[in-house]
């Protein structure tokens, strides 16, 4: 593999949040270098998904600080998070059903695009270059993807293990600098979660994405990432390489349970 | 076995781009703009303009507006009256206002204004969503009801309360027949369903798509909420405001708040739905059929009595109108939830595979 990993780009630094009474995630501190994979795992209900949400400006932490290149934030909008390269995709798939491959991966270029609601009215000159010239980036996605023959299907009708690539290509589209990817292989059977590490491997080493995966697939999570974090109840309990996470005592424990 | 595209392939981007990007289509649009320009106004009569064409015309054009509103950004609204009525009201005291004031650009005006209005009364879309903003919607409906009622600035101080616009003037051409009126609805209608087509099938279309099907998704690959929803609340207030100038200058001639109560706004949102939801062409449907079928079936049914014999009063024709276009209605939505344009695309995807289904 041709990537190096590089500096710390993102450091999320003692994040705690909680709904109402229910402490989600307590004192939470871990940081993302450059080009590497980096997973989070942990039991059902440990704060993975919601640790992707703060990250990307869903959720809004009490306390805690999130560090991107070096530009100390308290929280994070969605907006504000776009901005400044991070796409993500979803566990229960938030792709636009309605519409159809083409036009959810296009959307994905939305902070790209420049034409004004007049130039777009009148198509002919600036808008249609524009969409032209992100139809054919678009496209070098959906051939990245193996997705060509679905290109104008509406998404609704795809069956899961698609949705799951569009929704990939989607944030794709974005061209981001770090990539969250919230269980892209729930649910999928054998063949589609190869694909799935296939496309993933690939992202970060020809384009030199990072990546933070949440994965319940512990042969997938200990092949694919570099470092792993590991949640239990809102807890940090483990971070380092797979092998070390793998031989830590309170990682077993909090997965297959004590005898005491 | 005639409509295939087998043999058409696309070589660019922009080719597969096209609005109708199949051969057929683009001939039978061609063919079918060709006769509603030259064929319709040889043979047509002045019933036909004023009673069916022009009303169409029109209401096509407001059900268009509708649609990119409640169709392609999801935000439902119960408003479309008040919107016509706001662009009616401003274009009048445009024209009566301002000295030598061409018709064409007051109308127009007509519609800025009522965009303007449109925003302002899309805000609360900002925060509620659903039912709830169709009640918001409401409000604006009765507040303009009001308006045009009680200020007698907007009416010019008529005593009747009614105002009326003498002689339409396109550009130092005089427009009074049935045909010229017509063919101006007609312009308009085409140049402002090509614009439709162009925003929907361009960023802000997916930017209103992408609120309408998923908003948090949205806002993850950076589309901003408040400028998606007003502006769609804008351009939709557009469409309206300028059928409803149309509306009051071109189909009345002389109008009362009551040409656009709720009624009015009921009227378009059942067009749309009918037509189906988040289609241009839908919206051409539903007008088509909200307009054509009640005067269709006032004609069909006393001819039915006469073919078995029985002589039908008039109040009964009305009531059975009534009673059959509300069950066609109702039998339209189940079979098709969809609209008349998933009808549509549903019998031409047939119609690529006939006559071999397999």
């Amino acid at each position: 593999m041709g990537r190096q990993i590089g500096e710390v780009i993102l450091d999320l630094k003692n994040i705690s949040l909680s709904f109402g009474g229910v402490k989600a995630l307590s004192d939470i501190s871990f940081d993302v270098r450059e080009h590497e994979i980096r997973a989070i795992i942990g039991p059902n209900g440990a704060g993975k998904s919601s640790m992707l949400n703060v990250i990307n400006g869903v959720y809004r932490p009490q306390q805690g600080e999130i560090v991107l290149r070096g530009e100390h934030f308290a929280n994070m909008t969605p907006a504000r998070a776009a901005r400044a390269g991070i796409a993500r995709t979803f566990q229960n798939l938030a792709l636009f059903k309605g519409m159809t491959v083409l036009d959810n991966i296009m959307a994905g270029r939305n902070l790209q695009m420049r034409a004004n609601l007049f130039q777009q009215a009148i198509w002919f000159g600036p808008a249609r270059r524009e969409e032209l010239a992100h139809r054919a980036k678009v496209e070098e996605i959906i051939d990245f993807l193996e997705i060509q023959h679905i290109r104008k299907v509406p998404v609704g009708r795809l069956p899961y293990g698609l949705q799951k690539r569009v929704d990939l290509g989607r944030a794709l589209a974005m061209e981001p600098q770090i990539l969250l990817l919230d269980e892209p292989m729930a649910g999928m059977n054998v063949e589609e979660k190869q694909d799935m590490c296939r496309f993933i491997l690939d992202i970060n080493d020809q384009f030199g994405t990072t990546i933070v995966l949440i994965e319940h697939d512990m042969g997938v999570v200990m092949d694919i990432s570099d470092r792993v974090v590991v949640l239990d109840y809102g807890r940090k309990i483990g971070d380092g390489a797979p092998d070390e996470v793998r031989a830590n005592p309170d990682v077993i424990r909090a997965y297959l349970g004590t005898s005491n | 076995m005639i409509y295939r595209e087998n043999g058409q392939f696309k070589t660019s981007y922009a080719a597969d781009q096209q609005i109708f990007p199949i051969r057929q289509d683009r001939i039978a649009i061609l063919a079918l703009l060709i006769f509603a320009g030259v064929g319709v106004p040889l043979f047509a009569d002045e019933y036909l303009f004023r009673a069916i064409l022009i009303p169409f015309l029109i209401l096509s054009l407001a059900a268009l507006g509708v649609n990119l509103l409640v169709g392609y950004c999801g935000q439902i609204t119960l408003g479309a009256g008040a919107f016509m009525a706001v662009g009616a009201y401003a274009a009048y005291n445009f024209l009566i206002r301002v000295d030598g004031m061409p018709m064409l650009i007051a109308v127009l005006l007509g519609g800025v204004v009522a965009a303007l209005v449109g925003i302002v009364f899309g805000v609360p879309s900002l925060r509620v969503r659903g039912l709830y903003l169709a009640v918001a919607t409401l409000a604006a409906q009765f507040f303009w009801d009001w308006a045009f009622l009680r200020i007698r600035w907007f009416t010019n101080y008529s005593s009747s309360g009614s105002v009326s616009v003498a002689e339409l003037d396109f550009f130092g051409w005089r427009i009074e027949t049935p045909v010229e009126k017509y063919l101006l609805c007609l312009g308009l209608l085409i140049l402002f369903a090509l614009v439709a087509k162009n925003l929907t099938r361009g960023a802000i279309g997916r930017q209103w798509m992408a609120i309408r099907d998923m908003d948090v998704a949205a806002e993850v690959i950076g589309i901003r909420p408040m400028y998606a929803k007003l502006s769609a609340f804008a351009v939709s207030s557009f469409y309206l405001g300028v059928a409803g100038a149309l509306w009051g200058f071109v189909h009345l001639g002389s109008w009362e708040p009551a040409a656009f109560s709720i009624d009015r706004s009921f009227q378009l949102l059942f067009m749309v739905i009918i037509g189906g939801l988040g289609s241009i062409m839908g919206s051409f449907f539903g007008a088509a059929f909200i307009v054509v079928l009640p005067i269709f079936l006032n004609q069909f049914l006393p001819w039915l009595g006469g073919l078995v014999g029985v002589t039908i009063s008039t109040a009964a024709v009305s009531h059975a109108e009534f009673m059959i276009f509300g069950a066609l209605i109702i039998f339209f939505l189940i079979v098709e939830p969809h609209g008349l344009a998933r009808l549509w695309s549903t019998g031409k995807e047939k119609l690529r595979l006939w006559p071999f289904p397999h």
